[in-house]
């Protein structure tokens, strides 16, 4: 129906609970819904996930913690997921884009109809470098019963949802409701004490969920590191430079002995590629223990 | 002329001096007067020179006897004079045949004639043999000590009255045999014993190869001591020089033993923590040599590093830099050689579990700061090699793998010595200033890695240099003529990291 930079923009693809391509995550929660009706990149349904949710009235911090929450987890190489509702919601998919990062909107409605219809461009942007999802087929309107049934989605897909900025009765508690029932992380975006709009996502953490001090929290938490520092990291090493990298970045941390063992290489030839990786700021040792540098 | 000169030997710190001992008896009271600074100990031996005399037979001049020790103004120590100073009395009186002017004459006596052995023949016969002296008179005891200084005859005796009999021509006694050096090899512990840690025991033998200072650190159980236990397994054998060098200090301090005195094996000292700074670096009112220089040309180890009290550790500073102790009384100053490698060893924490992975570790942060604290920057400095022991993982610790011999390594190290010492004369861990520059010169690819090294990790100046010395020994080791950038590599890698010290 609409044109982009000569592109067609993808038709609806029906991805059922037994195919291959449904998301295992999605899988795992007690009423996975049975058909998703996706628009998109369906391999991002396979990538690591992270929800980022909060009030479609959104303050100034609130967006930009939305945005920056999306931008700097879309770096990490990290899906980010959000229900393509006004305010927190679009600026984390906001975020992503401008990461070039790739993101997936769960609608409350069938695929083809845009909701809210402000987010149009939006939209046909994570159509285009993402995903968009639905477990309602096309035609179908939102109502005030789609939107926590599709909570429930978002939650699923992801490994972490984090709550940016939520009324007292906000839609995204249900999601981090959701998310907790599912046994995944629920993180919440804390807010000054003297406005509305904090009390949800700051009530989250009086109840338990993990504060945010830093975007960068949930990244580490999960154990990421940034895509483009591994891309850019393994992209100058040498062969066996690169075997002694990714010994270290599977394994967490390991001695120069345990190194030796697990490259086969002597302790002269690994202690001499530590020191090398160590001065191109991929490594790092403490106490006889070599990590990956932060 | 009732004046006689007879030659004896005096000792400070390492250095020996010429003593003559001059005797003159004349008419007068009589008396019996020893000058030119004796100690106590010289003043005693009045007594049982007396004693020797009337023992044996021959007659006490009851006249007034005054024996000088030249140089006068020196002081001097020991019962070595008792020999000399009999033989000097019975001479000036005309009872005894003088002896030859080139005889040197140093013994104990007790008071039925027996020559009993002195502290620090070997350094007084090398002296005596520096300044001329073709024959030394010595007890047996001492005999085989001073016959390492070679090119003097030793003539050893039980008693005096052998020596007098040589000297009146009625029974010689034969020179001693040159005491004979044997090459023996260090028994005993073996490297093929400790499992894994395979980094550790190639930092140790690059440490052994140049006589680097290494301190090792890791929690308990690693196998630290156990490693560094072996060390004289691998340590290459000592020239005569070298031999001769630490026999003499351990011939001052009176560890040499009578038959077999001569230090073969590169000596291994590991004193307690508890020590005190005279016990490290010496000390007395005449200085004996403490550990730093007993443990000359060979290891000293310290276990339990930060343990040692902090004047002990700090008295390591001057003989790690210039490879002696100068200890300074108020008459005169000593000076000890003490070329040790020192190899060092601790627990990164009070409780010593701090980095285990069971996370045992109870210290706190303040704590562990404190305990790093106590080995000062300036002795961390001195340190070329650190190195991380991790604790022996149980599949290593009852894996039946054979590892390296002591032999393999031992041979190894001995020809990166051998490239050392004909290339420069000296160890790569003594290479200083201008020798330096012309040994240890590197490509500009391995310059510009210092550079990012230096900046990088905001090395010191005397880090870079510790590192290029550890360098030029790993590749040494490698046989490769020049320092390239993977040995600086390695190099880098036993810098002190910044979590040794916060």
């Amino acid at each position: 129906m609409m044109e982009n930079n000569g592109n067609k923009i993808p038709d609806v693809t029906v991805v059922s609970l037994n195919s291959s391509a449904y998301p295992s995550l999605l899988k795992s929660i007690s009423n996975p819904p049975r058909k998703l009706y996706c628009r998109g990149d369906l391999s991002l349904l396979q990538m690591p996930a992270v929800a980022v949710v909060g009030a479609r009235k959104a303050s100034e911090y609130g967006k930009w913690a939305a945005y920056n929450m999306g931008k700097t987890l879309a770096e990490y190489g990290i899906v980010i997921i959000s229900g393509m509702a006004c305010g927190i919601d679009s600026w984390a998919h906001k975020g992503a884009l401008a990461a070039g990062g790739k993101t997936i909107a769960v609608f409350g409605c069938g695929v083809d109809i845009c909701y809210p219809k402000s987010n149009a461009g939006l939209m046909e942007d994570i159509i285009m470098k993402g995903l968009v999802i639905s477990e309602f087929e096309s035609g179908m309107h939102p109502s005030i019963i789609t939107f926590p049934l599709r909570n429930r989605i978002i939650s699923g897909l992801s490994l972490a949802t984090v709550v940016v900025e939520a009324g007292l009765k906000s839609g995204s508690l249900i999601t981090a409701e959701r998310a907790a029932e599912q046994g995944r992380y629920v993180y919440a975006v804390p807010g000054n004490i003297d406005r509305v709009s904090s009390i949800g996502a700051n009530k989250l953490i009086q109840d338990g969920a993990s504060l945010i001090v830093s975007p960068d929290d949930v990244a580490s938490d999960l154990g990421f590191i940034r895509g483009d520092i591994i891309e850019k990291r393994s992209l100058s090493l040498g062969e066996d430079e690169k075997l002694i990298f990714d010994a270290i970045r599977f394994s967490g941390e390991l001695t120069v002995d345990e190194l030796c063992a697990k490259t086969c290489l002597p302790p002269q030839d690994v202690n001499g590629l530590v020191t090398v990786l160590e001065m191109k700021g991929i490594l790092e040792t403490a106490m006889g223990r070599v990590f990956t540098a932060k | 002329m009732n004046a006689y000169i007879i030659k004896s030997i005096g000792l400070a710190g390492l250095n020996g001096f010429d003593v003559i001992v001059e005797t003159s008896i004349t008419n007068g009271l009589p008396a019996f007067v020893i000058v030119g600074l004796p100690d106590n100990s010289v003043q005693e031996s009045r007594e049982r020179v007396r004693a020797v005399i009337k023992n044996l037979g021959y007659e006490f001049p009851m006249r007034r006897i005054l024996v000088n020790l030249a140089p006068a103004d020196t002081r001097k120590e020991g019962s070595i004079y008792d020999l000399p100073i009999a033989l000097a009395v019975l001479i000036a009186s005309g009872q005894i045949t003088p002896a030859a002017e080139d005889s040197v004459f140093a013994g104990e006596l007790s008071l039925d004639g027996k020559l009993r052995p002195v502290a620090g023949m070997l350094p007084m016969a090398l002296s005596a043999r520096d300044s001329g002296a073709k024959a030394l008179f010595a007890p047996k005891d001492s005999a085989a000590e001073a016959s390492l200084a070679r090119g003097l005859a030793v003539y050893a005796a039980d008693h005096i009255s052998e020596i007098i009999d040589h000297l009146n021509g009625a029974g010689e006694i034969c020179p001693a045999e040159e005491c004979q050096p044997l090459f023996s090899e260090a028994k005993g512990l073996d490297f093929s014993d400790i499992k894994g840690q395979a980094a550790a025991r190639r930092a140790i033998e690059i440490a052994v190869s140049g006589a680097h200072n290494m301190l090792l650190s890791g929690t308990a159980g690693g196998g630290k001591s156990m490693m560094v236990k072996r060390i004289p397994s691998i340590l290459p054998p000592m020239t005569m020089e070298e031999m001769i060098e630490t026999t003499a200090i351990h011939s001052v301090a009176g560890l040499t033993s009578k038959s077999n005195p001569l230090v073969r094996q590169r000596p291994f000292r590991s004193p307690h923590h508890t020590i005190s700074a005279a016990g490290a670096a010496g000390g007395g009112k005449t200085p004996k040599p403490g550990e730093m220089s007993l443990s000359h040309n060979g290891v000293l180890f310290l276990d339990e590093f930060p343990e040692f009290r902090r004047d002990v550790l700090e008295s390591l500073r001057q003989p790690m830099e210039d490879g002696y102790v100068t200890i300074t009384r108020a008459n005169r100053s000593y000076k000890y050689p003490s070329g040790f490698m020192l190899v060092g060893a601790m627990n990164p924490c009070k409780c010593g579990w701090h980095g285990h992975p069971s996370g045992k570790c109870v210290c706190s942060e303040e704590s562990i700061k404190n305990y790093m604290m106590r080995i000062s920057g300036p002795i961390l400095d001195r340190i070329d090699l650190f190195v991380n022991v991790p604790p022996v993982k149980y599949a290593e610790l009852t894996s039946v793998s054979e590892a390296e011999t002591s032999e393999k390594i031992r041979d190894r190290v001995v020809r990166t010595r051998e490239l050392q010492m004909s290339r420069q004369g000296t160890t790569n861990s003594r290479l200083m200033g201008g020798l330096m520059k012309t040994y240890c010169g590197i490509s500009r690819e391995g310059e510009l890695m210092m550079k990012s090294a230096y900046e990088k990790f905001s090395l010191s100046a005397r880090a870079y240099s510790k590192i290029i010395k550890v360098a030029r020994t790993i590749a040494d080791m490698s046989g490769s003529p020049d320092i390239e950038t993977e040995h600086l590599a390695e190099a880098i890698q036993y810098r002190r990291s910044g979590t040794l010290l916060v």
